[in-house]
């Protein structure tokens, strides 16, 4: 049996009585996404199978299973979230229902127009200097505003950032991984996509190990350096989990200059820094980035 | 800001010769070696006499913890009582305590800015390091209850040995750069396990507290201020400490656990030093005598102003060269070393290394003309600085291609 729902836009208009316009959009991770008009605003609409449901949805001893807490950290962050460019959570909170005997939760988020940087990069090529730029400073002001509620996204990558049609600001997506710093609990095992992991991801295990927003700047840097070269800097296709381990947290790839003619100097420096293998060599605030990009 | 001097045991009129001749920008006193009202009366002197000398207090709360401690007037300072153990800092309540009657002091003193307490941890990874963490965040609670505070600098004293775990001495750098860490900077001692007093470093520890100075002071954009140190504050400048302290006697330009342990009194009048920058070492009056005499005078002479002394003379041992005037010279040439730096790391370490080469050059030809050095005036270190600022650059991606 799948994990993910098997839904038709006739079952999820049952669902959600005031959308219209209902398209199915496709699977993402262990949800599938629609996206429907409701009150005259395009959202997606997004579904996960949880365990059967029991009668009484209020009772304290709900068990919840890992994909509805993390649901449940995805729409507590986007409702949170102040940045302008962290998706927002639609006017669905979180909720519970079943359709067909399939228990489910659904909620919804702005529908953002536009491409993946991850499509973006294999049909059009790498960015430009000031396009790596633009996206430093947009997806670092949702890092800061996460880290503001004392949260790390933990799965910074091309696929999970959008650029909008009309205003071209990129926009980030996902929370689902967020994690909170202080009272987590939840995912203890490395969460995310490993080639974007920073080395603290992988021994996050080890309860020593500091974690925070440096650990998503690593992650954005990792983004930026493949966006700017083409090239992604630690991983390369057919690589074992352990070449990619190792390679993350002892190669220091070339500067994005060398494999870029004409590449700004100084943002070759801010890439390889954010690529730093301690947290310590990093950024120390994420203003510090944003005053270093801007000055670009 | 550059070099500080150390204070300790004996100050006369030590920091005001050296104020009045432009070698120090500052002063680390010493709650161990003055009384509190004189400490105060101190500090009101400089205040009123020398606008722009920073003045910390190394309040020496470690001493606390070291049995038997040979702490003279600390007993006098609100923040201080001998013979604590491990049990006396377990509870936040008494740890936040603790920070704030030291701070307290410091601030009622006005103080330019305010040195945490700490204690001696031995590793990364043990209890007293956790303690001292642990006392770190507290005083910074209790900055940011305070109204209008001066800047905060963080105190670690640590064993050289501690520096050999890398990961561990990462993880501490991880932890103390967090963002919700609000400090200006921080006041680093490193505990030398040198029984005696040298220039010796081994490199492979030198290199990484040359490398936390520079993830600090450098990447971090964070005051550090070296205490106890020497010759090599230069190398601690070079990768980006704002400042280094040095005293006037041995046992302020190196700090040994053992000096706040009681001991038996005795030891060695000191003898007469020369403080050679081309030699990057204080050697003996003696030494500079012989070199004297090899016809080499010109190739060791610091280039400092008290030089006059020295060639106003008919040799060196005429040249009435005493303690206070040894005192006064070593500042002056470690000022004028520091004065050589551009601020800018990668030319400083070159220009650095390229100094301790000369330098050994020149011991080799020294030793060639006959002059025997003794083991803490010989040349050791200068084969193990170089390795170490190697090894720093590695770690910190700075190496040549």
């Amino acid at each position: 049996m799948s994990d993910l729902p098997n839904l038709t836009p006739e079952q999820v208009a049952q669902l959600v009585p005031g959308a219209s316009d209902i398209e199915l959009v496709g699977p993402g991770g262990q949800k599938v996404v629609f996206k429907g008009t409701i009150a005259g605003e395009q959202y997606a609409l997004k579904f996960a199978k949880v365990p059967e449901l029991p009668e009484d949805l209020e009772t304290e001893d709900f068990p919840m299973s890992d994909v509805a807490v993390r649901a449940q950290r995805e729409v507590k962050t986007m409702r949170d979230c102040t940045s302008r460019h962290m998706v927002k959570l639609g006017p669905i909170g979180l909720e519970f229902t079943t359709i067909d005997d399939q228990s489910l939760l659904l909620f919804s988020e702005q529908f953002i127009v536009g491409r993946n940087l991850r499509t973006i990069l294999r049909s059009d090529g790498r960015f430009d200097p000031a396009q790596i730029v633009t996206l430093g400073l947009h997806i670092v002001d949702a890092i800061q505003a996460l880290w503001d509620l004392g949260k790390i996204h933990r799965d910074i990558k091309p696929a999970n950032i959008m650029r909008r049609e009309g205003d071209d600001e990129y926009v980030l997506l996902d929370a689902g991984f967020a994690f909170d710093v202080v009272g987590e609990s939840l995912s203890i095992a490395p969460v995310g996509t490993p080639p974007y992991f920073s080395p603290e991801q992988f021994a996050f295990t080890n309860r020593r190990t500091v974690m925070d927003f440096r650990s998503d700047l690593f992650s954005l840097g990792v983004t930026m350096y493949e966006l700017a070269t083409g090239q992604h800097p630690f991983w390369t296709p057919g690589d074992t989990s352990r070449s990619l381990f190792n390679r993350i947290t002892t190669h220091n790839p070339p500067p994005p200059s060398t494999i870029v003619p004409g590449f700004p100097q100084d943002l070759d420096d801010m890439i390889l820094r954010m690529l730093g293998k301690s947290p310590h060599v990093r950024y120390r605030r994420c203003q510090q980035l944003i005053d270093a990009l801007s000055e670009t | 800001m550059a070099l500080y001097i150390q204070h300790g045991h004996g100050k006369s009129d030590k920091i005001r010769t050296a104020l009045d001749d432009g070698t120090i920008e500052g002063v680390v006193f010493a709650a161990r070696n003055e009384k509190k009202d004189n400490l105060r009366a101190c500090v009101n002197e400089i205040r009123e006499g020398y606008d722009g000398c920073e003045m910390l207090l190394d309040p020496q709360f470690y001493v606390s913890t070291l049995t038997p401690p040979n702490d003279r007037y600390l007993p006098e300072y609100p923040y201080y009582e001998a013979g604590r153990t491990a049990s006396d800092f377990t509870g936040v309540r008494r740890i936040r305590h603790y920070a704030k009657e030291t701070l307290d002091y410091q601030v009622d003193l006005g103080l330019d800015s305010l040195v945490s307490p700490t204690v001696i941890f031995d590793s990364f990874s043990d209890r007293w390091h956790q303690i001292a963490l642990n006392l770190a965040d507290a005083s910074l609670e209790r900055r940011a209850e305070l109204t209008d505070p001066p800047p905060l600098l963080l105190s670690f004293v640590f064993k050289e040995e501690a520096l050999a775990a890398t990961e561990e001495v990462n993880r501490f750098l991880d932890t103390v750069t967090q963002d919700g860490w609000n400090m200006k900077g921080f006041y680093l001692i490193v505990a030398r396990s040198e029984r005696s007093y040298n220039q010796r470093f081994e490199p492979s520890r030198l290199a990484q507290y040359l490398y936390v100075v520079y993830v600090l002071g450098q990447i971090n954009g964070l005051r550090v201020v070296c205490g106890y140190t020497d010759f090599v504050g230069i190398l601690l400048r070079a990768v980006g400490a704002d400042a280094f302290a040095s005293g006037w006697n041995q046992s302020l330009r190196q700090f040994q656990r053992s000096n706040f342990i009681q001991r038996r009194p005795g030891g060695q009048r000191p003898r007469e030093r020369y403080s050679s920058s081309p030699l990057f070492n204080s050697i003996l009056l003696s030494q500079l005598q012989d070199i004297y005499e090899v016809g080499h005078l010109g190739d060791v002479l610091s280039g400092v102003p008290l030089d006059s002394q020295i060639t106003g003379a008919s040799d060196p041992l005429a040249a009435g060269w005493t303690t206070p005037l040894s005192q006064q010279h070593h500042w002056q040439t470690l000022h004028a070393l520091d004065e050589s730096l551009s601020g800018r790391v990668r030319p400083d370490l070159q220009s650095t290394v390229q100094k301790l080469r000369d330098a050994n050059g020149l011991y080799t030809l020294l030793e060639a003309a006959g002059v025997q050095f003794e083991q803490n005036t010989g040349r050791d270190h200068l084969r193990e600085w170089p390795r170490a600022i190697g090894e720093f650059q590695r770690m910190a991606g700075l190496a040549s291609p």
